[in-house]
């Protein structure tokens, strides 16, 4: 299987910029259960790599690693190489703080702070630098341009975030992340809670973003992975099982279990 | 994804059990619906009168109050020092005592308590220190209040010879911290992981996750942990009466004995002077006043904050 892989990984590599991130023989437990695999993956720079797969098939764990959002809980490890910037991320000794500025997350749920909306984004940014007042006005107000959010809050810069609504509120999410400057922007299913207008509105701006920045994105949305990814991961029970270009997954995959899937034959 | 496959799931499902097919009409259910009506009916008179007693209540009690405590209620009252019966007097000597102490101790007690709070919510590595901890801070919460007032008169009183302001403080700090580190513990654990997780995603160390986003987000329910522990210390006389004692005379000073309203209305309440009496009715109106006014501007100035940039 990983031989195979491999294979898949080179060919994707060959015809693709160079990976932001590259994961090498990465294997993950929450405590004895054994959640990935053997992974090796490439992320390449400024696409949309998405991952797909049933519910428990490690894509949501793979994300998480991504930005050590797993040190959080004792009992979780993980084992194998994901390089980032030269270093592997997942070794001891790396700055995790730094390493989540450098590689942003957006979540499932809208997450506001319980503070402004000019607060949400300055949050993040007052971590790592030190702005003038005027300069943070400035990174506030292009982050909400970005996500074209400001026309909608321009004049309410200091109402609370939790006024917005639920699409709002992830536009501010992802508005949030973008303000630290981030290199590389994960995403843990960022449109199932939100309704199909918003949806739309968050995947143009998936096409917008990714001329700056390597985005990888977890979709339960099998639609969603075609329209946004430029390259498509098929995960299942902890294994990378193939993984090629949107179009070639969706039309021609090599693996049964992928064409299986995507035809809605189980998960 | 299920849902895009209609063919397995059902292949999946077992056949289904025959279902007798519906009769009635509108008459479904017979006497069992009938009675169903009438519980239903029953359950919701019975919750309604119940509010109406619970209410009621805690109207004519606060009515009581207001009518016998506010005839007393005049100028000399916070002016002047509790004095011999039939010579006049007001309370202002208690009223100065009771909020140095219950001011004091609230000052102490709310950063201690709310340290102690994050402590066992968001530092819960050791499992075997957190629940030491919670159940000696949970027993502390329904130890009654005068064996406080005797442990403080023992470890403090007793050696130094003499009741005083502090002592009085101290006991009160004691009743207040165990309030104030189970709402801070019970409202952190409410905040959402994803907050958390948002927060530390963003690169927050620990420390910003909890003052900047936990402790933000759960500041309404702290702070009525505070309100809860002012209101019970506020209104406490058992460990009071071995502290601080009482002071008839207008004093400042936490080293000497102190009065309170409390103690006060402890004492002329049961006395057999009319005007002491009235004396106890009103200081019970202000101790409830005070109360409700903080809750008020708490809540007041929460809400103010809460949209502010």
């Amino acid at each position: 299987m990983n031989t195979i892989v491999m294979d898949d990984v080179a060919r994707g590599v060959t015809d693709v910029a160079p990976p932001a991130l590259s994961i090498r023989n990465l294997d993950f437990w929450y405590g004895t259960n054994h959640a990935l695999k053997g992974i090796s993956l490439d992320f390449p720079e400024r696409q949309v790599t998405g991952m797909i797969g049933p519910s428990g098939c490690g894509k949501s764990t793979l994300l998480r690693i991504l930005n050590r959002m797993y040190d959080l809980y004792p009992g979780q490890r993980a084992t194998g190489e994901v390089m980032f910037d030269g270093r592997n991320i997942i070794a001891p000794g790396m700055d995790v703080n730094v390493l989540r500025s450098r590689i942003g997350m957006v979540f499932q749920k809208p997450t506001p702070f319980p503070m402004s909306i000019y607060d949400n984004i300055a949050f993040g940014v007052r971590l790592h630098e030190r702005l003038s007042r005027s300069d943070m006005d400035q990174r506030v107000e292009d982050v909400l341009k970005r996500v074209a959010l400001w026309p909608e809050v321009r004049d309410r810069l200091g109402a609370s975030a939790a006024a917005l609504s639920g699409g709002q509120q992830q536009r501010l999410c992802i508005a949030r992340t973008i303000a630290t400057r981030p290199e590389v922007i994960l995403l843990d299913e960022p449109t199932s809670a939100l309704d199909p207008i918003s949806t739309a509105r968050i995947e143009e701006l998936l096409d917008e973003l990714k001329r700056d920045f390597s985005i990888a994105i977890v979709t339960h949305n099998l639609q969603q992975a075609a329209r946004c990814a430029d390259r498509v991961a098929f995960f299942y029970m902890g294994e990378l099982v193939e993984v090629d270009t949107a179009d070639q997954m969706f039309t021609a995959p090599h693996k049964k279990q992928t064409q299986d899937y995507i035809t809605g034959r189980f998960g | 994804m299920s849902a895009q496959n209609p063919t397995s799931t059902q292949a999946m499902t077992p056949a289904s059990p025959p279902v007798a097919p519906a009769t009635g009409g509108w008459q479904r259910g017979g006497a069992q619906a009938i009675r169903r009506r009438i519980t239903d009916r029953a359950v919701g008179v019975a919750c309604i009168v119940a509010t109406v007693v619970v209410v009621y209540l805690l109207f004519s009690i606060l009515w009581t109050l207001i009518v016998r405590g506010g005839a007393g209620l005049s100028l000399p009252t916070f002016t002047h020092s509790t004095a011999a019966p039939g010579t006049g007097g007001g309370l202002a000597n208690a009223i100065v005592g009771s909020l140095e102490q219950t001011g004091l101790a609230a000052l102490i007690g709310t950063p201690l308590g709310m340290m102690a709070g994050v402590y066992l919510s968001e530092f819960s590595c050791d499992g075997r220190i957190v629940s030491l901890v919670r159940f000696v801070s949970d027993m502390m919460l329904s130890v009654p209040s005068i064996l406080v007032g005797l442990f403080v008169y023992l470890i403090f009183v007793e050696p130094a010879g003499h009741f005083s302001g502090w002592a009085g403080m101290f006991a009160l700090t004691i009743l207040f911290i165990p309030v104030v580190v189970r709402t801070t513990e019970d409202m952190l654990r409410l905040v959402p992981r994803a907050m958390r997780e948002a927060a530390y995603a963003l690169g927050a160390p620990s420390w910003r996750v909890i003052l900047s986003v936990c402790l933000r987000a759960a500041r309404g329910g702290i702070m009525t942990g505070v309100l809860l522990a002012l209101a019970r210390i506020s209104g406490e006389t058992a460990p009071l009466l071995f502290t601080s004692l009482g002071n008839l005379n207008w004093s400042t000073s936490l080293n000497a004995p102190m009065a309170s309203l409390p103690v006060t209305i402890y004492q002329y309440a049961g006395s057999a002077y009319d005007d002491w009496v009235q004396m106890a009715w009103t200081g019970a109106l202000l101790i409830t006043a005070a109360v409700l006014a903080t809750s008020i501007l708490a809540r007041w100035w929460l809400l103010r904050n809460g949209s502010v940039k």
